[in-house]
């Protein structure tokens, strides 16, 4: 059993499945993401901002670039 | 709601506290990487002294380099974070000081400890049981801390960061805890449950991951946090972040074996390794890309902010190393270059190049705010830059000139591939002494640009007050729960259901009998119909789910542990159920005695397996070198696996019986008396240091309780067999001219690497019994 294991020629079914289940997956999150709404989508990549970060070494410039 | 506003005070004297000590430690960690690369070219540099050795001092820096230095830097990056993307105060201060100490004692104990030799010998996973022990309470209170924060948070939505620092920690959680079983012998001693084959798959599955979910994934969430607040626009496309994640997730964790490739690993193993490291290409570089084109319009700023710089430096060397990473797992690449320098240059491109450039943006893009104070001297800060891309490009063209130099040499054949063109290993070794040089000077020039941000940091904080970023918020937010799915929302639900179902179908196909796999296959296709048919008329339903989870923190980090699980299981399971001594068809290891026992424990503790592997690959350049290839049967019994990582000297797999005990006296007492041109460090301290014979009982039982098929032996017993075998080794010295007493210890290394290579063939009537013992 133990040498079947290590020198039966079905490597290329695991290489397939693998290929399969990972494509799968990148198929369904992109799916997923491509439908995703503008306003969600802008929401969620707006949160760094959403808190303001005061940069001292930044003084010079006004206070609303500094703090994006 | 009440218009009624309140400021909440971020916890930010915890970000600064590992902020500090990220600087330290990083120094720390790299003062020890110049040193151990200057051993390797000056011997003289181990100082004949046991705990300066390269071997013992090697671990130390991978540990400090990964878990002190970067480790550091991503609690400081995900406390800042966190805090703020989610409008919310760290939970609890006590836990946030519980893992700060708890972490810094953590690495104290590791640096008082792994130069005395003390170690459990598997890489990335060095450090004692007891301290073990200690971090996975250490980091269960940052987990606890981090959750609590979730839960208290007034930002219903996640930000892709958060996703990534929940997936480092419940995945780190996970690895570390299966690859740490152990069962102890002593206080600072243990064996590791699994061994052989099964120890190399879940070490690699940990040493892998740990790369994956500790020194990336964490740095990825701070790449999408701070990069964007750095060039003050935000990330290019949230949707590429999402897919990058999830695509992320699910490939890495199988992608382990791509460290044992043309080895006795099973060939399945190999193959899967092999091809999920090809389809990280995907995921790695739509993130690199992601943050690279975050950057878009404001490339003008990168020319004098030094913080963009090392983050477009770093990034870049993000995409860089996973470009190497699956080159070099496609399995003809990985004949030449496993073994060699070329992994080192690979690994360095990554640490120093990602994570130290992450780092040090970070940093550098903290300290005014931390400490509102400018920062000390913005031109040392691009001089640091400089200095230090430099240094590593250096370092790294030096390791792949020095790796592919390597490669080519010990793979050399001629007349048809019969005869090695390099017969000696010291020729491969002489022939990049330069390239060996050449890291020292490149990783030294790294490490002087680290001092430069620490004479900057010193500099800047220096009677600056650290200050606490607030934020005003309404006062009685409704809990993010609105749209919250509970635990049974998130498991009984068409998308879940229907996977499993088709999970379990293609589970019978593949592996069951001849009508499981006709059910199986007829259970799967139906499965597929029904579930498309039921997406098709209900579509919303799934998405609704989809959207649901996003924003449950709880089903969220579920779902996720599923997504990094189901590799490991896939893996590891057949391993442990079928790579077992009792279904051997071809060789079987033969156990240790006694005194061989204690010569491996001396292996491991002096670090020998990170110089000489165990593991003649079925390759013919390893053949013709080094013997038959290795099979996985005789290494069965080793707790941990030897097969190493890397060939600073030859191969060891067949070494027992090829030389007298002379010659390996000599050689450990003074390696340059038998190999003109050796950089290994001499071992005298064996020669003088006494077996540990009292404790040597203890560890029999436990290898017995592992499952190494020792006989009923009492402990007088297993102490005599030791004296016996030691007082003939002795004998067998002082014949041949040399004076060592039977009690010291490179006895006892003599007896184990003359068993090395040593095997019985298995039969079907073979019995579980230690013919090794009557040798």
């Amino acid at each position: 059993m133990f040498q079947r294991m290590i020198l039966h020629d079905s490597a290329v079914l695991y290489t397939i499945a693998a290929f399969s289940f990972a494509v799968s997956i990148f198929v369904a999150v992109s799916w997923r993401a491509l439908r995703m709404r503008r306003s969600e989508i802008k929401h969620l990549a707006d949160l760094p901002f959403a808190t303001a970060t005061p940069a001292s070494h930044d003084e010079p410039k006004s206070k609303s670039t500094a703090d994006r | 709601m009440s218009d009624t506003k309140i400021t909440i005070e971020f916890n930010d004297k915890i970000v600064r506290q590992f902020l500090l000590a990220t600087v330290v430690w990083a120094a720390v960690a790299m003062l020890v990487g110049v040193l151990i690369a200057a051993q390797l070219n000056f011997w003289q540099l181990n100082f004949n002294t046991s705990w300066l050795t390269w071997s013992r001092l090697r671990p130390l820096h991978t540990n400090a380099g990964i878990f002190a230095f970067v480790g550091n830097s991503i609690f400081a990056g995900v406390y800042y974070s966190t805090q703020r993307l989610v409008k919310a105060r760290l939970a609890s201060n006590f836990l946030s000081q519980f893992h700060f100490w708890g972490w810094q004692a953590i690495i104290v104990a590791a640096a008082a400890t792994l130069p005395f030799g003390l170690t459990r010998g598997q890489e990335y996973g060095e450090l004692i049981w007891p301290i073990n022990v200690m971090v996975v309470i250490v980091w269960v209170a940052f987990g606890v801390n981090f959750f609590w924060t979730l839960a208290r948070r007034r930002e219903p939505s996640l930000y892709v960061a958060i996703w990534f620092y929940i997936a480092t920690i419940i995945t780190i959680a996970m690895l570390y805890i299966v690859n740490h079983l152990s069962i102890p012998t002593s206080f600072t001693h243990s064996y590791p449950v699994f061994g052989g084959v099964q120890s190399a798959l879940v070490e690699w599955w940990y040493g892998h991951n740990a790369v994956a979910f500790f020194l990336t994934t964490p740095v990825l969430g701070i790449m999408y946090y701070f990069l964007p607040k750095a060039a003050e626009r935000p990330v290019y496309s949230y949707r590429l972040s999402v897919v990058h994640f999830w695509s992320l997730v699910f490939v890495y964790i199988w992608a382990g074996p791509h460290h044992l490739l043309n080895t006795a690993l099973p060939d399945w193993l190999q193959t899967l390794g092999m091809t999920f490291s090809l389809m990280l290409w995907a995921p790695s570089w739509g993130g690199m890309l992601n943050g690279l084109l975050t950057l878009r319009g404001a490339w003008d700023k990168v020319r004098t902010d030094p913080v963009l710089k090392f983050f477009a430096a770093g990034v870049t060397f993000y995409g860089m190393a996973t470009f190497e990473g699956p080159l070099l797992a496609i399995k003809s690449v990985n004949a030449l270059a496993h073994y060699t320098d070329w992994i080192i240059g690979h690994v360095h491109g990554g640490t120093l190049g990602w994570n130290g450039f992450m780092a040090a943006g970070m940093i550098y893009w903290l300290l005014p705010r931390l400490w509102s104070k400018p920062l000390y001297s913005t031109a040392l800060a691009n001089l640091h830059f400089w200095i230090g891309l430099v240094g590593i490009l250096l370092y790294v063209s030096a390791m792949w000139t020095s790796g592919i130099t390597q490669g080519l040499m010990l793979n050399g054949t001629s007349e048809n591939g019969t005869i090695l063109t390099y017969p000696n290993f010291l020729d491969t070794l002489n022939a990049v002494r330069p390239m060996m040089l050449m890291r020292v000077i490149g990783g030294g020039l790294y490490l002087i640009g680290w001092f430069l941000l620490a004479y900057n940091l010193i500099r800047t904080i220096r009677g600056a007050k650290p200050v606490n970023g607030t934020i005003e918020v309404y006062a009685d937010v409704p809990a993010p729960s609105a749209k919250k799915l509970g635990i049974a929302g998130s498991f009984f639900n068409p998308p879940v259901l229907f996977s499993l179902f088709a999970l379990g179908f293609g589970c019978a196909w593949m592996f069951g009998g001849d009508f499981m796999k006709i059910a199986g296959i007829v259970g799967a296709m139906l499965c597929l119909t029904l579930a498309y048919s039921h997406y098709e008329s209900r579509g919303k339903s799934w998405e609704a789910w989809y959207d649901r989870l996003l924003v449950g923190a709880l089903p969220f980090t579920l779902l996720t542990l599923i997504a990094v699980i189901a590799g490991g299981l896939i893996q590891i399971i057949p391993t442990l159920v079928a790579q077992q001594a009792a279904n051997l068809e071809d060789r079987r290891q033969i156990p240790y005695t006694p005194l061989e026992l204690a010569g491996f424990d001396l292996y491991v503790s002096d670090g020998c397996y990170l110089c000489h592997s165990q593991m003649i690959r079925t390759l013919v350049p390893d053949v013709l070198r080094y013997g038959d290839y290795s099979r996985l049967g005789e290494s069965i019994y080793d707790h941990p696996f030897q097969w190493g990582s890397k060939r600073n000297g030859p191969d060891l797999a067949r070494v027992g019986g090829k030389y007298p005990n002379l010659w390996h006296l000599r050689h450990l007492e003074d390696p340059r008396s038998i190999s003109a041109g050796s950089n290994m460090p001499n071992f005298r301290w064996l020669l003088t240091d006494s077996i540990d014979l009292a404790n040597l009982p203890r560890r029999i039982s436990v290898q017995r309780s592992l499952g190494v098929p020792y006989p009923p032996m009492t402990d007088a017993q297993v102490v005599a067999l030791a004296q016996a075998q030691a007082a003939a080794i002795s004998a067998d010295l002082r014949a041949a001219g040399a004076t060592v007493a039977p009690d010291k210890e490179v006895i006892a290394l003599i007896a184990y690497l003359q068993k090395l290579g040593k095997y019985e063939h298995v039969t079907h009537n073979a019995t579980a019994n230690a013919p090794g013992l009557a040798d």
